[in-house]
């Protein structure tokens, strides 16, 4: 089954040809905390990653994405990037999940903050 | 004088009155002309050009239609009528001259202008604007004003149609707007940077055409074509003047005027105006039962029977406030003289004689005041009282008239008066005073204020009134702050003795929106009304009912016309209107109404009280002189003491707070010299 989705799917995991391709050229460069395994074939004239689970680009850090994208050459596994202690970890895309950010005042939070079109008067 | 002429306007001959303006004369023909800077009750400016005519035998020009009159056209050659054409070639393409000029400086800002949907210039730009623009040159740029807390201003957008300049000096009396700067210039600015110092000044805001003087407190909030009209009457004071109360959903939005040329014209005061963020705020929207001390929330039937309980078998006064419509008076009045008890309406203490109209009311008209020569003022502040009224008083004293004055002295009344002095010795004199013929013949008018009135001398007061308006041949007008007053007086809802007879003794007292009572410690209070104001904490029930935009009813101004208002919204959270609330503790009582609806109440009311019936008719009242009274010593004191914070709604009002401080602060700044 897990066979027929990766020859057919490419949103369960990597597809067929791009394991094929990662066997055949890929160098391995790193692996990040979840892991998501990254790697570059021989000239460094591609990137890529195969990710540890559900492909969603949003898992990626910014140091990982950073070389991805070659904002940096060097990768975050052999030369760490600075990191303030103000700095959040990093979270992915909660778009369309029940951790999505829901504003104070929005009907799809537990509990909405109470309207009204008037001020009612309280006793003391 | 009747000097009608003959006229032909778009082929159709008309006879009209000679002194009438053509675009009066085409208004009576049917044609609406379109115009910026004309208004009926403004003077002539006929500076901004949009009501071209062509007059045929006349200049070869198109003639400004709102500037001349009927009898300033000549006749044909054999004596045929004029001739005026609205819709000829020439006329559309001056008229389309004039919208090109206009647009030319005026910003196309439409999107983000509060007047958006009810401006003149969007309007008439559909019928006689082009779609393009020939100008290349940079637009003219303003700095815009503060003309203070209620009129916003966006003087790019100004078309110096000079409206609001001619209704602060002529219709406000106030000398802060004028127009400086001639051709592109030209500009409406405030007089060393003042900002508005009127109670009238909201009017500003409608009269303006285009949107660059709009509502400060309304900005943004809604666009006209989302508001749901309801037309109805003012409680503010006891002119009720006629208004129209936008509302959106459940929120009353902006309050207008609407046109009664008996009441108020067209122009309303602010505090009619913008009071409606007081509807929003102070809500009582639940029952509340004083338990252990402590209001405490309740349910309806909860509330409703602990009430029933307090007044079973007890000795009950029931006290009418200020913004009562009448029907809740009179079903007040049955409930309670019911149950043996005693209710009154003239909660501030005025020595109104119950049952004798032609004392309570007057027999004058409020347009009486437009015919008036001699208008005598005792005891009132009427800029306070009723702004609108005043301004009526203005026109007659613009007229000619001459007003004079018993009361506080230098206050300004935005005309000039003759003081005739701050005590009961002046209206004695005036009432001994032997007239002249001369001056019988003329119109005159006594109107006396509440602040005479509410003394123990009051009703003496008022007699030495009669006699004056007896002796002048003139009529009375009794000028109440209360828009309830009247109606509740009509209905009988009076004890004899006075609000110290009615509540002396009682042990219960149901408080319908009276807040400005003292009630003392002892009685049990049962309050019902839309505010929690001064009632609302010395009560022990606290029946919540609705504010005056909230249920219909009837209203009977100071001049005792009757008027119907109309609800354009729903009372808050369980608050219900006033006779359901009535008419379901009268069940508890087990002394049922005998109505189930508001129109059976209304049904019985005009059944009790006949003329209450003729909604918009003054009755005529039987002139019934009180036996001359003695006067006490006193100098007349004013009885509002800030006009902007009369009633819980105003005082629930931010906007009239702020208009308050900013009158206590002008009141104690000194002018500078110039």
């Amino acid at each position: 089954m897990r066979f027929i989705l990766s020859l057919l799917t490419w949103w369960h995991e990597e597809t067929l040809g791009t394991r094929l391709y990662t066997w055949r050229k890929g160098v391995k460069v790193g692996e990040d905390a979840q892991g998501n395994e990254f790697y570059r074939n021989k000239d460094d004239s591609k990137r890529w990653v195969c990710y540890a689970g559900e492909p969603e680009a949003s898992r990626i850090s910014a140091d990982w994405h950073g070389w991805l994208h070659r904002t940096f050459d060097d990768n975050p596994a052999n030369s760490p990037l600075a990191h303030k202690d103000w700095e959040k970890p990093h979270v992915d895309n909660m778009t369309g999940t029940a951790l999505a950010y829901v504003p104070a005042g929005s009907i799809r939070r537990e509990k909405p903050v109470e309207r009204s079109d008037y001020e009612a008067w309280q006793p003391e | 004088m009747s000097d009608l002429k003959k006229i032909v306007i778009d082929g159709n001959e008309v006879e009209v009155d000679g002194a009438m303006t053509l675009i009066q004369a085409c208004e009576e023909a049917g044609i609406e002309i379109p115009r910026f800077c004309y208004h009926e009750r403004l003077s002539i400016a006929g500076n901004c050009r949009m009501c071209l005519v062509e007059v045929v035998g006349g200049p070869p020009k198109p003639a400004a239609s709102c500037a001349m009159q009927v009898k300033d056209l000549r006749p044909g050659p054999e004596g045929q009528p004029p001739v005026v054409k609205t819709n000829s070639p020439m006329v559309k393409k001056a008229r389309e001259g004039v919208m090109e000029f206009l647009l030319i400086n005026h910003p196309l800002d439409c999107p983000i202008c509060d007047q958006g949907g009810e401006c003149d210039l969007q309007d008439q730009a559909m019928a006689y604007g082009v779609d393009f623009s020939r100008y290349r040159e940079p637009k003219r740029a303003t700095e815009d004003l503060d003309l203070g807390p209620l009129v916003s201003t966006q003087m790019t957008r100004c078309i110096s149609c000079t409206r609001c300049v001619r209704f602060t000096t002529e219709v406000a009396g106030i000398h802060q707007m004028g127009q400086t700067g001639r051709g592109e210039d030209a500009e409406i600015t405030s007089y060393l940077n003042e900002t508005l110092d009127s109670n009238l000044q909201g009017n500003i805001i409608d009269l303006c055409p285009v949107g660059a003087l709009t509502s400060k407190p309304y900005a943004y909030q809604a666009r006209p074509w989302e508001l749901t009209k309801t037309e109805t009457i003012d409680v503010m004071d006891a002119l009720g003047s006629n208004i129209r109360v936008d509302t959106k959903g459940r929120e009353v939005m902006r309050i207008l005027p609407r046109n009664h040329d008996g009441v108020n014209e067209e122009w309303i005061s602010d505090k009619t105006r913008f009071v409606w963020d007081g509807l929003r705020r102070q809500r009582l929207d639940k029952p509340y039962v004083r338990k252990n001390g402590k209001l405490t929330p309740v349910e309806w039937p909860e509330a409703l029977s602990a009430a029933a309980e307090a007044m079973k078998g007890k000795k009950v006064a029931g006290l009418i406030g200020d913004l009562a419509s009448t029907e809740a008076a009179f079903s007040l009045k049955q409930l309670i003289e019911g149950q043996g008890g005693t209710v009154e309406c003239r909660v501030d203490g005025a020595k109104l004689p119950a049952g004798n109209r032609s004392a309570y009311v007057g027999t004058a008209t409020i347009e009486d005041i437009d015919s008036a020569e001699m208008i005598q003022l005792i005891g009132t502040n009427p800029r306070d009282e009723a702004p609108v009224l005043n301004a009526r008083i203005r026109k007659a004293w613009l007229r000619g008239a001459t007003v004079g004055y018993v009361g506080v002295p230098g206050v300004d009344l935005t005309y000039d008066y003759v003081q005739v002095g701050d005590d009961r010795v002046a209206v004695e004199e005036l009432s001994s005073k032997t007239i002249s013929d001369a001056t019988k013949a003329k119109n005159t008018l006594v109107i006396v204020g509440m602040g005479a009135l509410n003394e123990a001398d009051g009703e003496a007061v008022l007699s030495h009134a009669m006699k004056l308006a007896e002796n002048t041949n003139g009529k009375l007008l009794v000028l109440h702050t209360a828009a309830a007053r009247v109606g509740a007086m009509d209905v009988g809802a009076t004890t004899e003795g006075g609000i110290k007879a009615a509540t002396e003794g009682a042990e219960v007292i149901f408080n319908m929106g009276a807040d400005e009572v003292e009630i003392d410690a002892g009685a049990t209070v049962i309050y019902m009304g839309s505010h929690g104001d001064r009632g609302a904490h010395r009560a022990d029930i606290i029946l919540p009912s609705a504010a005056y935009t909230e249920e219909s009813g009837l209203f009977v101004n100071t001049e005792g016309r009757p008027q119907l208002a109309l609800r354009a919204a729903f009372p808050p959270g369980q608050a219900k209107e006033n006779w359901a609330v009535l008419r379901a503790l009268s069940a508890e009582l087990g002394a049922t109404q005998p109505w189930d609806t508001q129109a059976g109440l209304r049904r019985a009311m005009v059944e009790a009280v006949p003329h209450l019936g003729a909604v918009d008719v003054v009755a005529e009242n039987d002139w019934q002189p009180l036996a001359l009274g003695k006067l006490g010593k006193a100098s007349f004191r004013p009885i509002v003491a800030d006009h902007y914070l009369t009633n819980p709604i105003a005082r629930a009002s931010a906007v009239m707070a702020e208009l308050s401080a900013n009158a206590k602060a002008r009141g104690s700044q000194k002018v500078a010299a110039e």
